[in-house]
């Protein structure tokens, strides 16, 4: 136990040293945050009840969630495989399953302060005020449905080549962003894409803080489908591990 | 089954000072009745990558505190050997055991450390000061070496404030040579520790590994140069596509690949007399071409010329390490081995 503790101070300090990896996670939601603003009336509504800067924070929360934690699992996980780091502490007493959660862990905590700083810059510039409860509630809850991401950045850090991930991770990024409605509400794209995106986690990601805003009833659906892919992918990522082993390249 | 390795000589006694030169005859290793366990146990160990068949029923026994070097060409098993060792590979067929135990098992019971290969890669997390990457490892283990012995042992003294991806590729297998007894382990393995390192480095390196066998550690190493297997190891086993193929101390073994070969054409041979010429070990006529095998190449043309032998377009060809592998190579085959997919025993069981 004191292993793994001593391990995942270690990843999380390393992971908040990194200052060119963090000034770029939470850099993108925020500059996207004031570009969009400008673009659109931001005080019309776009989703029941809620306004395209409310909308906005909720999407631009959902998508430094999903750099920070494919960057933070992906990119970084691929590199450090490439360069044996990782197979050296496999040949520690470190258990077997401990690099994966404490990489998930740690991106999950790179998480939290995107969310809670793009929230802090729609509330100053962009003029979202929103009771404190509801502050707390909608912050926990992007956060903790975030997980999906951080076990697909943890599973393209194992199942993509450093030369592959940085390519990959950018083109998942606004595949999943865009598409899942983070940079424009889903309601305005053609029927085929409004299907597809209901395959995307960010949709759900997005929908869960959208009923929040709105004073909706949270729909099972959303977290039935991100609870569906964190599962699909932590089991990817066990797969990967095991076809490596047999392999002899873990 | 196993093809009958070479052996040369046989092992040391068991308490004997681990360095060579004074091993003495004792019976083969079946009869050696050491009530202690060995610290490593392969039986019948198979395993593949994809068609290539990386390890080919290997059987070895490693005493506790012996030093051995795994030593062979690329590709030969010994990166294989040690991933085994380290459950980092799950082989095919047969069964492994470390320290009594289950590879991985050994593995997270902090017994164990390792320095492994790493490409192009140092091997370090990068962004971090070299300290804080030992200091981790040792946290891992429940039983870690004092962090000063680590640091003078690795001789990494003026490396802990560094970062990581500031290091030459020598200084980062130092630090990596660190992070394998950071732990204070009973086994240490060590893939090709000394790739790429200068003579210099090399030989301080060689103090670092020898010092592992005199703290009583069970060590294994890998290597392709001889003089290091020879020099450090107090049994050096050689590996050819996955098989032992010559098991012993190092210096009967560096005398026999060391042998050069003497060719030359003579009309009337006696192989009697040739036989008889000092340092001659092996003759082999076709035709009028004779081959003669020395230890001693210098001492046995002196011998020729001085006998009634008469010869001509002699050449004298040296033995590397490749030849003396194919050399060993060769006579551990099987006649009958032409593909190693025919005529197999597959069925060995997971233990």
């Amino acid at each position: 136990m004191s292993a793994l503790v001593a391990f995942g101070r270690f990843e999380v300090g390393r992971l908040l040293r990194s200052w060119k990896f963090l000034v770029i996670t939470v850099g993108f939601p925020v500059l996207f945050y004031m570009l969009f603003l400008r673009d659109h009336s931001s005080g019309k509504i776009v989703y029941a009840g809620v306004t395209w800067r409310e909308y906005l924070m909720v999407s631009m929360c959902s998508f430094g969630a999903l750099i920070a934690a494919l960057n933070a699992g992906g990119s970084r996980v691929a590199l450090e495989r490439a360069g044996g780091w990782a197979r050296q502490l496999r040949v520690t007493p470190l258990p077997a399953w401990s690099y994966v959660a404490v990489k998930m862990t740690a991106s999950m905590l790179v998480v939290l302060p995107v969310v809670l700083l793009v929230e802090l810059v729609a509330a100053t510039f962009g003029g979202v005020s929103l009771s404190p409860e509801t502050w707390v509630g909608l912050s926990a809850l992007l956060w903790g449905t975030a997980l999906p991401f951080s076990a697909l950045g943890v599973l393209l850090g194992f199942a993509v080549s450093t030369e592959a991930v940085f390519p990959v991770v950018t083109g998942l990024l606004f595949v999943l962003a865009y598409f899942g409605g983070l940079f424009t509400p889903v309601t305005s794209m053609p029927g085929a894409l409004q299907v597809a995106a209901h395959l995307l986690p960010n949709f759900h990601h997005l929908s869960l803080g959208l009923e929040v805003l709105s004073g909706r009833t949270l729909a099972a659906s959303h977290w039935l489908v991100l609870g569906g892919y964190t599962l699909a992918l932590g089991g990817l990522i066990v797969w990967r591990h095991r076809v490596e082993e047999a392999r002899g390249v873990a | 089954m196993a093809p009958a390795a070479h052996s040369f000589g046989d092992l040391p006694p068991v308490d004997a000072p681990a360095r060579l030169a004074q091993h003495e005859p004792v019976p083969p290793s079946g009869a050696l009745s050491s009530e202690r366990e060995p610290a490593l146990r392969f039986s019948g160990v198979t395993h593949f990558y994809g068609e290539h068949r990386a390890l080919d029923d290997l059987h070895l026994e490693v005493r506790r505190g012996q030093t051995l070097a795994l030593l062979g060409p690329n590709g030969a098993g010994k990166s294989t050997t040690i991933s085994v060792l380290l459950g980092l590979v799950r082989p095919r067929f047969g069964h492994v055991e470390v320290l009594g135990r289950a590879p991985r098992d050994a593995v997270e019971s902090g017994r164990v450390g390792a320095m492994l290969q790493t490409g192009s890669g140092t091997g370090l997390p990068p962004g971090v000061r070299v300290v804080d990457v030992v200091r981790l490892v040792r946290r891992l283990y429940s039983h870690p070496a004092p962090l000063d012995v680590v640091v003078e042992r690795a001789a990494i003294t003026t490396l802990l404030y560094r970062r990581t991806d500031h290091l030459s590729g020598g200084q980062a297998q130092r630090v990596r040579f660190a992070l394998a007894i950071a732990g204070d382990p009973e086994v240490v393995f060590l893939d090709e520790p000394t790739a790429a390192m200068d003579v210099e480095a090399r030989r301080s390196f060689w103090k670092m590994i020898r010092a592992l066998g005199d703290e009583g550690r069970t060590t294994v190493f890998a290597t392709h140069h001889l003089a290091e297997a020879d020099q450090v190891a107090d049994r050096v086993v050689v590996l050819h596509h996955g098989q032992v193929v010559a098991d012993g101390p190092g210096a009967t073994l560096k005398a026999a690949v060391a042998s050069r070969q003497v060719r030359f054409v003579s009309g009337r041979p006696d192989v009697d007399v040739l036989n008889s010429l000092e340092g001659v070990t092996d003759v082999e006529v076709r035709g009028t071409t004779v081959t003669l095998s020395c230890l001693d190449a210098d001492a046995s043309i002196r011998a020729l010329v001085r006998s009634e032998v008469e010869f001509r377009d002699l050449e004298v060809t040296g033995a590397g390490l490749e030849e003396a592998f194919l050399a060993l190579t060769s006579a551990a085959r099987r006649p009958e081995k032409s593909r190693p997919e025919k005529s197999r025993p597959e069925k060995k069981g997971q233990p």
